[in-house]
């Protein structure tokens, strides 16, 4: 087989230097700059509300067995069908958790996906989500995280294949994904209903998992809540529509009472898929949140 | 040809009857329905129990006994109910049973002496904390050792 001649290889290097250049232009992270920020006293008590909100814990775990086990130093793995995540640490190490992110790494990280050297999360962490929240609230959670005390723990790399390629391609996704405004329930509704949709759709994700996912991985939704196949790849995640008028809760009090004590009181349908450590979570959450969840989760149709 | 039809509607019958009961046999024998029974049971008794801990139904020790032990017979029933190689399918049995077998009987054992401890429970100050901990229990094995539905 005779080689292509001199002039096509050359064409064929400069088209895939132009494709190239291409993937990494588009790709390219779009980070808030740090004046963007707005300065703000961080309320720590709000921030440990927002971190049960935002059932952090129930990833950023430790690997079962760790001393401090109370703490989310990272490190337990989160499968997929593509591949094992291990969300990193978010306690205040300087070294290996968040000890030297500034505030406005934070706020990139939790509203843009980005890492503080703009390398792109993977949206298994669902900054998708998290956009939506008020930076008031971010800054009181990033406070919180700060006041915990400070775990040394290496989260294991992602085995995804062709990690660094995925990762940067990821920036791709992202200006479909992020071109699309987040989910925005009416305007209308009580206060307790209000803060009920912020929680369950900014803090909580809870679309992450209970709304299916398009062929571009965003959500569909045209089947907000709906439930779909489990992300995790087996079995599947439950409608979180008509809850009380399909009379899995007899009404949003009992809904209260289910999230609270899970299967403690034998609710066993928040057990199993990872919802059992969500209950958990939000089991810490002020009553009324509670409460304003149920509120709102009750109104889908 | 009356006869004849006579003898078609019987034989008809007669093998929906037995295939009936062929399809009755298999799930009989076969271990993941017959633990999925004994949970559906375990699940039905804990709902009087549910009842007194939200305080829809007042405490009675009787109650209380009666469902504990109903739900420790039929949790030991279901835990011999595992063996090796019963997953998959509509089972949402996950292979961790399996891959950490001690740890499962574990889990299953903690749950038995949780009822054990529930049908015990003859006041009303030490039920919830019982119920507390049945239920954590039942939620401690659910979420390491059972699938979300299929």
């Amino acid at each position: 087989m005779k080689l292509p001649s001199r002039r096509a290889q050359a064409a064929i290097a400069f088209v895939l230097a132009v494709a190239a250049f291409v993937f990494w232009w588009l790709s390219r992270p779009d980070p808030l700059p740090a004046s963007a920020i707005p300065v703000h006293t961080p309320d720590l008590a709000n921030g440990e509300v927002v971190f049960h909100a935002g059932s952090c814990f129930a990833c950023h775990k430790p690997k079962e067995g760790a001393a401090q086990g109370s703490l989310p130093s990272g490190g337990s793995p989160f499968k997929t069908p593509i591949g094992v995540f291990y969300p990193q640490n978010l306690t205040p190490d300087a070294e290996t958790g968040l000890g030297r992110w500034s505030e406005a790494d934070f706020v990139n990280a939790m509203t843009r996906g980005l890492s503080p050297d703009g390398r792109h999360y993977f949206p298994a962490f669902p900054y998708m989500a998290y956009r939506a929240m008020r930076t008031s609230d971010l800054l009181d959670l990033r406070a919180y995280l700060m006041s915990l005390p400070a775990v040394k723990s290496v989260a294991p790399r992602h085995t995804l294949p062709l990690l660094p390629v995925a990762r940067r391609g990821v920036g791709l996704w992202k200006r479909l994904a992020f071109a699309r405004a987040p989910y925005a329930p009416a305007a209308e509704g009580s206060d307790s209903w209000k803060r009920g949709a912020y929680l369950v759709n900014a803090p909580g994700h809870c679309g992450e998992c209970h709304t299916p996912k398009s062929l571009l991985m965003v959500e569909d939704l045209g089947r907000y809540m709906a439930g779909g196949p489990h992300p995790g790849g087996e079995g599947k995640v439950p409608s979180l529509r008509g809850l009380v008028e399909r009379r899995k809760y007899k009404d949003a009090a009992d809904l209260v009472l289910a999230l609270q004590n899970g299967e403690e009181l034998g609710y066993e349908d928040l057990s199993s898929g990872g919802m059992g450590q969500i209950q958990s979570n939000l089991a810490q959450l002020p009553e009324p949140d509670v409460r304003a969840i149920a509120d709102y989760l009750v109104s889908l149709k | 040809m009356s006869l004849s039809k006579r003898t078609l509607a019987f034989s008809a019958g007669f093998s929906i009857v037995l295939a009936g009961a062929w399809g009755a046999g298999l799930a009989a024998e076969d271990p993941a329905h017959q633990r999925h029974e004994a949970m559906e049971t375990v699940q039905e008794s804990f709902k009087p129990l549910r009842a007194i801990a939200v305080k829809e139904a007042p405490f009675d020790a009787a109650v209380v006994k009666k469902n504990a032990t109903t739900i420790l017979e039929k949790l030991k029933e279901a835990h011999g109910l595992f063996p090796e190689g019963s997953g998959g399918g509509d089972s949402r049995a996950k292979p961790e049973i399996w891959s950490d077998r001690a740890g499962f009987d574990q889990a299953m054992k903690d749950a038995q002496a949780a009822a054990t401890a529930m049908a015990a429970v003859s006041e009303e100050a030490a039920f919830v904390p019982a119920m507390k901990t049945l239920g954590g229990a039942c939620k401690g094995c659910h979420d390491k050792y059972r699938l979300p539905k299929q």
